[in-house]
C-alpha cells in the first residue's frame, strides 16, 4: 500500500512544476482568498508570540513597556545551563519523556491489534469506551487515583501481597528508581484508548480484499496481523512518531509535580517544574522563557532529524 | 460576470465572518471590562435619592466557592450600600494566574494581597485616599499606619485583615503551631503535664504499644507531613523547641535573623525524629503522602501526635468530632527542649501585610469602594458579618451578651448553610475589628468566653476540668509583647532577587535531604546530615539573611514608636 503511495509521489516529483502566472493565480484566486483568514490566524498566534521571546534576553519586569527593559543578553540561560540541578532535570525529562514516548506507541499499538480481531461488535465497542475514558480524567484526578492505589494499604500492594510477591508493602513513591515506571504506567493508563483510535481508524481503511487474498493463501490470524495490518498502519504510525518525536522534552508537569516529594526529588524534576519553581514562582518571566526557548528549538531539531531519518528509510513523513 | 460577482459576494462574506471571528476573540478582554462597568453608567442615571447600585469584580487569591445568589448579608450591602460584589475565585495555580493577569494589566477592582501584584504596581496607592475619604479605616488603621506602608516605596497597598485589636483580647482557640497529641493518650496516663520532646514521644510511645490498633486500624505514633507548600511540618519545628515563635526559616535574636535550617539546635531535633524511626513509631508513609492522605489518616483517629499548625487540620478535626470520636481530637502542646526554656508558641497576632484587599489600578472608582469598606468596618455591620443577624443568627441575653442556641452553632460549622447566610469570602479578606466590640462583646462568637464555653461537649468538660483550665490555649504560655519587627516570615523577599532563589533553594534542600535523614539507620545519621549542611554551605545563604536583616532593621526603625 504504501509502495503505491511512494509511486505517486515520484510520478508527482518528475512533474515540471507549474510557473506561478498571474492567470494562474487569478483562476485560483477563490482557494488564495480563503487560505488568508488562516494565514492572518497563524501569523497571529504564532509568530506573533515569538516576539515575546526578546522577555528570555532581559530583565523582564511586568507592567513595563518594551524600552523600559533592561538588557542582559544570555545571563538567563547561563543561569538554566549551569545549574546544578539542570542537568539532571534534563536527564529526567528525557527518560520519562523516551518511557512515555515507546510505552505508549507500543501499547496502543498492541491495544489497537487486539481490537481490531474482536469480531464482536458490542464487546469491542465496550472495551473501547472503557480504555479511553480514563483520557477524559485531569491529571489531578489521575494522580490522586495513583497516588491511592500506591499507598501502602492500596490496591497494588494488596494484590501483590495477597498473590505472595512481597511480603511487606512497598512505598512506591519513596524510591527514586520506581519513580520513571510509575509516571510511564500511569501515562498508559490515562492515554492508551485514546491513542488506539487513530490506529483502529488507519485498520479500517486497509482493502478487505487484502485479507481474503490471504485467506486464500492460507494465512493464520497472526500472519495476518503481520504482513497485513501492521503493514497498513505504517504510515500512521511513521507520521505519530515524528510528530511525538518534537515533544520529547514535553515529558509533563501534572504527573510529577503532584506525585513528587522529597525522597525521589532527584528522579521526579522536570524541565517544567525547574522553570515554575525558579521562573514563574519568582517572578522571573525571563528565566521561564529562557526555558521555553530550549524547548521549543531542541522540539524543532528533533523534528527535523526525525523527518529527515524517515525521508532516509524512503517512510512516509510530516514536511 | 454574473456568477462571478455572486461567488466572489459569498467569498467575502466567509472572509468577513472569519475576520470578525478573529478580531472578536482578540478584543474579549476590552469587551469583557466594558461589560463589568455597564452597570455603573447605567445606572447614574436614576438619581431619586437613593443609593446607586454598582458592582465591584473582586479577585480572591484562593480556591472557593460562590455564595448563593440570594445570600442573606450580600444581599442587605446590595439594599443598603449598592454595593454587589462579584467574585472570581483562584482555580488552579496562583503563580501562573498572576502571571497572566499581570501580563495582560487585566485586574478587577479589587484584589486580595500578593507581593507579585505589588511588584507589578497593581494597586493603588490608598494612604492619601484613606485621609481625604475613609475616616473610620483610618481610625482603625490608625495604630498601624506606619507598619502597612511598603517597605520598598513607603505607600499603603494593603488593607490587612487580621491583626488590628480593640478593647480587649479574648483567645480561646489557638489556630497556631504546636506539638498535637490525641486527648486520649493524655487521658489514658492521667491527664500528665508535658513540656519537653522527650516526655511527648515517651508518652506517645506507650500509648502506641499498650494500643497496637485504634478501631482496627494500626495506630500511627508521629506525623509528618512535607507536602508541596505546607511542608512547616518539617521544618519549622526547631526554632519552636528553643522557646523561640514563629519566624519561619529564621530565628531572630536581638533583631539579627540567622537561617536555624543547619544549626545543632535543628540537628537535635531530627536525630530524635530518626531515633523515634527507628523505634517504628514515625508513619512510614510520612514523606510519601499528600495532603489528602494526610487529613485523610488524622480523620480516621489512628494518628497520636504530629507537629502542625491548627488551621491546617482543622478540617480533620471537625470530622473526628463529627463521627463522635472527640478523645481522637487534638491538644496542642508547646514544647520545648528541656523545662527551663519558657515555650513561645502562642504569640500576639501580628499584622498580616501579604494578606487583605487591595484595589487595582483598573478600578473606575476607588473612592467609592474605599466608601463601602469605610462603612463596613463599623461596629454595626462588623457584627453583621461576624456574628449575623440579632434574633436569627444570634441571641443577646439579659446581661447584653451575644450567645448561640445549639441549632445557630450548628449552622456556623455548616457550609451549605454559610454560602447563603455569611459573607465569609468578603469577610474573611476585608479589614475587620478583633477583639471586641464596645459593648465589651467578643467579635467572634469562637472568642466569647462563655458562648465558646456553652459550646463544649461534655468530653472536653471534663478533660479541661482534669487539668484545672478554661480552654485549651491555657496549656500555652501567655504570649509576650511581641518585638517590633517580628514575624520575620512577613518580610518580602522581592520577586526575582538573588534572596527569593536561595530561599527556593533552601527548601528544595531541606524537602530532600531531611526526609532522607531522618529515614536513615541511625548510624547513617551523621553522615546525612553532614551532606545536608554542606550543601546549604554552597548556597549564598547570606545574601538571604541579608534581605531579612536589613527588613528586620527598616522595621525597627520605621515601626517602632
Amino acid at each position: 500500500m504504501d509502495e503505491t503511495l511512494s509511486k505517486k509521489r515520484a510520478v508527482r516529483k518528475q512533474k515540471k512544476k507549474t510557473p506561478m502566472t498571474w492567470s494562474l493565480i487569478k483562476s485560483q484566486q477563490q482557494l488564495i482568498w480563503m487560505s488568508v483568514p488562516l494565514m492572518l490566524y497563524i501569523i497571529l498566534f504564532a509568530y506573533v508570540p515569538v516576539w515575546g521571546w526578546t522577555m528570555a534576553f532581559q530583565d523582564y519586569k511586568p507592567a513595563r513597556s518594551f524600552s523600559e527593559q533592561t538588557w542582559v543578553g544570555f545571563k538567563h540561560f547561563k543561569f538554566l545551563f549551569t545549574d546544578d540541578s539542570f542537568l539532571r532535570v534534563l536527564r529526567n525529562t528525557l527518560g520519562m519523556s523516551i518511557i512515555n514516548l515507546i510505552l505508549g506507541f507500543t501499547t496502543a499499538i498492541i491495544l489497537a491489534l487486539l481490537l481490531n480481531e474482536i469480531k464482536k461488535v458490542l464487546w469491542k465497542r465496550t472495551v473501547q469506551t472503557i480504555s479511553y475514558l480514563p483520557h477524559f480524567l485531569s491529571w489531578i484526578i489521575v494522580t490522586g487515583i495513583v497516588a491511592t492505589s500506591l499507598a501502602s494499604d492500596g490496591i497494588v500492594n494488596d494484590i501483590l501481597m495477597r498473590l505472595h510477591i512481597i511480603d511487606e508493602p512497598i512505598l512506591w513513591l519513596s524510591e527514586g528508581k520506581y519513580f520513571w515506571g510509575v509516571v510511564g504506567a500511569s501515562h498508559v493508563w490515562k492515554e492508551v484508548g485514546w491513542n488506539t483510535i487513530i490506529y483502529l481508524a488507519a485498520m479500517a481503511s486497509i482493502d478487505p480484499a487484502l485479507y481474503e487474498a490471504s485467506e486464500i493463501d492460507g494465512a493464520n490470524r497472526y500472519q495476518k496481523m503481520r504482513h497485513i495490518t501492521i503493514p497498513g498502519i505504517k504510515a500512521t504510525i511513521v507520521i505519530l512518531l515524528i510528530m511525538s518525536v518534537g515533544h520529547i522534552l514535553e515529558a509533563g508537569f501534572e504527573v510529577q509535580y503532584l506525585l513528587g516529594n522529597g525522597l525521589i526529588v532527584d528522579w521526579s524534576e522536570t524541565i517544567d517544574i525547574f522553570v515554575l519553581k525558579y521562573g514563574l514562582a519568582q517572578g522571573n518571566y525571563s528565566l521561564a522563557t529562557a526555558g521555553g526557548i530550549f524547548k521549543t528549538v531542541v522540539s524543532v531539531t528533533m523534528l527535523f532529524i526525525a523527518n529527515w531519518t524517515a525521508k532516509r528509510l524512503g517512510e512516509e513523513r510530516l514536511i | 460576470m454574473g456568477v462571478m460577482s455572486k461567488s466572489l459576494l459569498r467569498l467575502g462574506t466567509i472572509l468577513l465572518l472569519s475576520l470578525s471571528v478573529i478580531l472578536a476573540g482578540c478584543g474579549g478582554g476590552d469587551a469583557k471590562s466594558n461589560g463589568n462597568k455597564k452597570p455603573e453608567q447605567t445606572a447614574t442615571g436614576n438619581s431619586d435619592g437613593k443609593v446607586e447600585p454598582f458592582e465591584i469584580s473582586i479577585f480572591i487569591g484562593e480556591a472557593g466557592q460562590q455564595p448563593t445568589p440570594d445570600n442573606k448579608v450580600y444581599k442587605k450591602i446590595k439594599d443598603e450600600l449598592g454595593a454587589t460584589m462579584n467574585f472570581e475565585f483562584l482555580a488552579g495555580d496562583i503563580d501562573q494566574k498572576l502571571g497572566v493577569m499581570i501580563a495582560g494589566s487585566d485586574y478587577p477592582d479589587m484584589m486580595t494581597g500578593n507581593t507579585k501584584l505589588t511588584a507589578a504596581g497593581a494597586y493603588i496607592p490608598l494612604e492619601d485616599l484613606i485621609e481625604e475619604h475613609a475616616p473610620n479605616l483610618k481610625k482603625h488603621y490608625e495604630e498601624y499606619w506606619n507598619m502597612m506602608k511598603d517597605p520598598n516605596d513607603g505607600h499603603i497597598y494593603i488593607l490587612p485583615n487580621y491583626g488590628v485589636f480593640n478593647g480587649k483580647l479574648n483567645s480561646s482557640w489557638y489556630a497556631g503551631p504546636a506539638f498535637w497529641i490525641q486527648k486520649a493518650v493524655l487521658e489514658e496516663f492521667g491527664y500528665p503535664q508535658v513540656k519537653t520532646l522527650d516526655e511527648y514521644f515517651d508518652l506517645i510511645a506507650k500509648y502506641k504499644e499498650k494500643y497496637p490498633t485504634i478501631d482496627g486500624s494500626p495506630t500511627i505514633g508521629f506525623e509528618i507531613l512535607n507536602y508541596d507548600w505546607r511542608n512547616w511540618g518539617l521544618l519549622n519545628a526547631p526554632q519552636h523547641l528553643i522557646g523561640h515563635p514563629n519566624d519561619g526559616g529564621v530565628v531572630v535574636k536581638d533583631g539579627v535573623a540567622e537561617l536555624f535550617a543547619d544549626k545543632d539546635y535543628a540537628k537535635q531535633y531530627y536525630k530524635k525524629l530518626n531515633e523515634i524511626n527507628s523505634l517504628g513509631l514515625l508513619d512510614k508513609e510520612a514523606f510519601v503522602q499528600n495532603y489528602d492522605q494526610y487529613m485523610a489518616k488524622l480523620s480516621n483517629g489512628t494518628v497520636l501526635g504530629m507537629f502542625d499548625q491548627h488551621w491546617n487540620f482543622q478540617t480533620a478535626e471537625d470530622s473526628l468530632t463529627t463521627q463522635g470520636k472527640l478523645e481522637r481530637t487534638y491538644v496542642g502542646l508547646p514544647l520545648v527542649y528541656d523545662e527551663n526554656i519558657r515555650d513561645h508558641y502562642r504569640d500576639r497576632a501580628p499584622l498580616n501585610l501579604n494578606n487583605g484587599f487591595g484595589i487595582s489600578v483598573n478600578a473606575k472608582d476607588p473612592v467609592r469602594i474605599l466608601k463601602l469598606l469605610d462603612t463596613l468596618i463599623t461596629e454595626d455591620w462588623q457584627k453583621i458579618l461576624s456574628w449575623g443577624f440579632e434574633g436569627e443568627d444570634y441571641i443577646v441575653n439579659e446581661e447584653g451578651r451575644f450567645m448561640k442556641t445549639q441549632e445557630q452553632r450548628d449552622n456556623f460549622t455548616d457550609g451549605t448553610w454559610k454560602l447563603a447566610n455569611k459573607a465569609d469570602t468578603f469577610f474573611k479578606f476585608a479589614p475587620k475589628i478583633e477583639g471586641s466590640f464596645s459593648d465589651g462583646n467578643a467579635t467572634d462568637a469562637a472568642a466569647q468566653p462563655e458562648e465558646y464555653k456553652a459550646g463544649f461537649k461534655e468530653y472536653d468538660r471534663k478533660f479541661l476540668e482534669a487539668y484545672g483550665y478554661d480552654s485549651y490555649v491555657d496549656f500555652f504560655s501567655e504570649p509576650p509583647e511581641n518585638a517590633v519587627s517580628y514575624p520575620a516570615w512577613t518580610i518580602d523577599l522581592v520577586e526575582g532577587s538573588e534572596a527569593k532563589v536561595v530561599n527556593t533553594k533552601l527548601n528544595d534542600l531541606s524537602t530532600k535531604y531531611l526526609p532522607r535523614a531522618i529515614l536513615a539507620k541511625p548510624s547513617d545519621f551523621e553522615a546525612v546530615w553532614n551532606e545536608y549542611t554542606s550543601e546549604i554551605g554552597k548556597v549564598n545563604v547570606k545574601a538571604y539573611e541579608d534581605r531579612i536583616n536589613e527588613q528586620i532593621k527598616w522595621r525597627i526603625d520605621n515601626w517602632s514608636k
